[in-house]
């Protein structure tokens, strides 16, 4: 069956702006369809109108045009949040809580039960408390609680935004799966990276209308539109879009299988990602000494952890959910008091100091911007560090940061109806105003496109050029390659290794001890020849580009 | 946070108490809030302690048990003071430990401060903890679901049902969301450890705001998935599980029945009144 959208407008009232203008679409059976587009360009007033909660729940906008569904079509949506979804205290209880609703007998809902357990390979999550389960399996029991209601369409809403790489890899497969299985399906996800190899069908959104239609490997070559939609998409594929502007021969190529055949032949043997330079060990600023905690139940959160923070270098810590990052951090700010050894900052003990206290050297965002945002206007929660703290600042200065990072229209407007991205970018925004000389920044990506990554890395540099620390915790390991120094890896509260990235990116071992991908553009550089990789794309080109030996050259 | 998450919730263990069916324990809970509510035998309170120690042990959940009493002895040892003090400014007849009498804003008055009024304070005391033990024991033992499909089996609406179900899914997210806005704040520069009292009084109201949007969000994104999930309570619904009563549930009802009977013939028999 197909689903079609003509002539579809919204506005949320009679005096608010228009949010989606004349969308015209398709989603087509057994196929899955990627909606993309930049923060705030009506993705998700799509997906409420698709599932019904607009105009059933929301009845006060203006709605014109069609949306043809046919019949008692079933229609389900998988949030971003699975815990604010699944309805049950244990794992069964959560997947027959849709079939329940729908009056079915107790035969058809254990068969159901049963066949959604056994498509997502999930029979050993079975007997679980929903509250233990790791995000990832948080997840694909979601998505299995809407499946069991034999949904004609599935739509899925930033399902992986949360997870860390196990997560979202639990996630891919399930929607291999679901592919395999015929069934239709509807992500909407600016972050193109993570799926990009099951979708069939790519619909972007801009200012609230349609600016592209159609196939997945056509919007992997327009790269204008990319841009102007600020959609991630996979680390071959801007490899492929940066050297492309480089060499007129160079095939398309979007996987790393076809980026190694079409790059084979045009690289030297044993060529330079990029010279790191050699720099002799200095001080720290921060440090870690035989660091342990273990709460109060026993459980052991960190385990003698040594680690060191050096002025002015951005030092990422990796490792999946659970192994201990964001205890450590919060250890580094005060708000976790280690059980043996000490956290000092220039040399002298942390302890014995207030959290606020901390905060005038040692600042922490939260991953959640919603946890911090509480003035009435943004300029207020721009500078509520600064008050805090009693660091001096000019109006001037202030509006100089919102103009810079495109918020200065929004300064009188409540930060909580910022989209997303921008209340984060906001939260991170207000620590340049801090005293602080370590800027710790908690999966700082989140709800972010790709303008508003672009904005970040500006940040991160700027912070990095004042010579200032920055302690960063991502899952976004192609981002975490590119901005950082130092790598910090922890797996199960113990720490694996630390060192420059260019160390750690030659230890495969590592990665794959703690399940994490290197990015692409390393394992490229690796299969290619290099004698240190690169790390990031635009060093890989310029390697690629430096010792070429076949193909044409644009430049 | 970790220690915190574990209060007001659900604990997953497999114990007898646990594996009760949920209408035996909701009956269990009757009995003994009217029961705690009525008796005010010092003997009988003192036996409604010793079985409540009993079932906590035989449901592996004395420690959390422990956490609870942790959590209350402040409102404990206020109503422990207030009945003493309130039992001192009374003349009982009971042993004699000061008596004075005195005039204020001519006023006559007579403090008497005797041993019933210890026991006064302390049996108000039990009492109290009592009846939150009773209610918490049933929290800890029994999940939300187990208590919708209870409540549903005593031809509760379904929508009642489902909403209290609810209410124990959200309170333990609504605790952990409060503990992690105090977090973000503090790592802002909010202070809160080292102020005086108004201060902290001032700082805790900031904090509301915040977990008010959450709370509101959280809402919101709930009303969304029951969208979702086709949730209407105009139409019956099915249940993957059905509940039914077992042997042990007849053994514990046995035991509340006759812990029953034995608290009303201590409190018949050692009521002191005072």
């Amino acid at each position: 069956m197909n689903f079609k959208i003509e002539n579809v407008s919204y506005k949320y009232s009679a005096d608010a702006p228009q949010i989606l203008e004349n969308i015209n679409l398709e989603i087509r059976p057994a196929e899955v369809t990627a909606i993309v587009g930049p923060s705030g360009c009506g993705k998700s007033t799509l997906v409420s109108i698709l599932s019904g909660v607009i105009p059933t729940l929301m009845s006060k906008g203006e709605l014109s045009g069609t949306v043809q569904t046919g019949e008692n079509v079933m229609i389900s949506v998988v949030s971003q949040t699975p815990e604010n979804q699944l309805f049950g205290y244990g794992v069964e209880d959560a997947l027959a809580f849709g079939v329940e609703n729908l009056g079915l007998d107790s035969e058809e809902i254990h068969a159901r039960v049963e066949s959604v357990l056994d498509l997502l390979k999930i029979q050993h999550l079975r007997k679980r408390a929903v509250t233990t389960l790791s995000g990832g399996q948080r997840q694909a029991v979601c998505i299995a609680s809407v499946l069991a209601m034999r949904p004609d369409l599935l739509i899925m809403d930033e399902p992986v935004s949360s997870l860390d790489p196990q997560g979202k890899r639990l996630i891919q497969s399930v929607l291999g799966q679901l592919r395999a299985s015929g069934q239709t399906t509807v992500i909407v996800d600016n972050n193109l990276d993570w799926f990009s190899g099951i979708v069939d069908h790519v619909i972007g959104i801009d200012k609230g209308k349609v600016v592209f239609d159609g196939s997945k490997e056509a919007f992997l070559t327009r790269f204008d539109v990319q841009q102007q939609l600020g959609v991630l998409i996979p680390q071959e594929a801007e490899i492929y879009r940066v050297l492309s502007n480089r060499f007129a021969d160079l095939p398309p190529f979007s996987t790393l299988e076809d980026a190694f055949e079409a790059l084979r032949d045009r690289v030297a043997p044993n060529i330079s990602g990029s010279i790191e330079p050699v720099e002799s060990p200095e001080a720290p600023v921060l440090e870690t000494r035989s660091l342990s905690k273990s709460f109060q139940d026993g459980f052991q959160a960190l385990k003698h952890i040594n680690a060191r923070f050096s002025k002015g270098k951005v030092i990422a810590i990796l490792g999946q959910n659970g192994s201990g990052k964001t205890t450590l951090v919060k250890h580094l700010n005060g708000l976790y008091r280690p059980s043996e050894g000490s956290v000092t900052y220039k040399g002298a003990s942390t302890a014995g100091k207030s959290v606020a206290e901390i905060s005038r050297d040692i600042i922490l965002v939260f991953q959640h911007p919603e946890h911090m945002l509480f003035e009435e206007n943004v300029i207020k929660e721009l500078t509520f560090c600064a008050r805090a703290q009693g660091i001096p600042f000019s109006e001037e200065e202030a509006l100089a940061v919102l103009e810079k990072y495109d918020l200065l229209k929004d300064k009188e407007e409540l930060p909580v109806n910022l989209s997303m991205g921008r209340k984060h970018l906001l939260t991170i925004l207000s620590v340049l105003f801090s005293s602080a000389k370590v800027v710790i920044l908690d999966e700082p990506t989140l709800g972010m496109d790709l303008h508003l990554r672009d904005q970040l890395e500006t940040i991160i540099c700027d912070l990095k050029k004042q010579g200032k620390t920055v302690i960063l915790i991502s899952h976004e390991i192609p981002l975490v390659f590119k901005i950082s120094d130092e790598l910090i890896v922890l797996d199960h509260a113990e720490k694996l290794a630390e060192g420059t990235v260019r160390q750690l990116a030659e230890n495969e071992a590592l990665f794959e001890r703690v399940h994490i991908d290197l990015p692409p553009v390393v394992q490229l550089s690796k299969q290619l020849g290099f004698q240190t990789p690169a790390c990031d794309v635009e060093s890989f080109a310029n390697a690629i580009t430096g010792s070429r030996t076949g193909g044409a050259v644009l430049e | 946070m970790r220690f915190l998450s574990d209060f007001l919730q659900y604990v997953e263990l497999d114990s007898f108490l646990h594996r009760l069916d949920p209408r035996t324990k909701f009956v269990f809970f009757i009995i003994m809030s009217i029961l705690t509510s009525f008796v005010k035998s010092g003997a009988a309170l003192l036996f409604l302690f010793l079985v409540f120690l009993s079932i906590w042990l035989i449901g592996r959940i004395g420690k959390y048990m422990l956490v609870l009493a942790n959590k209350v002895k402040v409102l404990l040892l206020f109503i422990f003071l207030l009945w003493l003090v309130l039992g001192a400014f009374s003349v009982h007849g009971g042993p004699l430990i000061y008596r004075t009498a005195f005039t204020l804003f001519g006023n006559h008055y007579v403090f008497s401060l005797e041993w019933y009024d210890f026991y006064k304070g302390a049996v108000y005391a039990l009492r109290i903890f009592l009846m939150i033990a009773a209610f918490y024991t049933v929290i800890l033992t029994t999940n939300f679901s187990q208590i919708i499909l209870g409540l549903q089996s005593w031809r509760v609406p379904y929508a009642v049902a489902f909403g209290v179900g609810l209410v124990f899914q959200i309170i333990p997210m609504i605790v952990q969301e409060f503990a992690t806005i105090m977090e973000a704040q503090k790592s802002r520069g909010l202070e809160v450890d080292k102020c005086g009292p108004l201060a902290k009084m001032k700082n805790y109201v900031i904090v509301s705001l915040p977990l008010l949007f959450r709370v509101l969000s959280k809402g919101h994104a709930i009303s969304l998935a029951m969208h979702y999930y086709k949730l209407n309570f105009k139409v019956r619904r099915t249940s993957y599980k059905m509940i039914k009563a077992t042997y042990s549930d007849v053994l514990f009802a046995s035991a509340t029945l006759v812990a029953t009977v034995v608290t009303i013939i201590l409190q018949l028999t050692y009521y002191i009144q005072i």
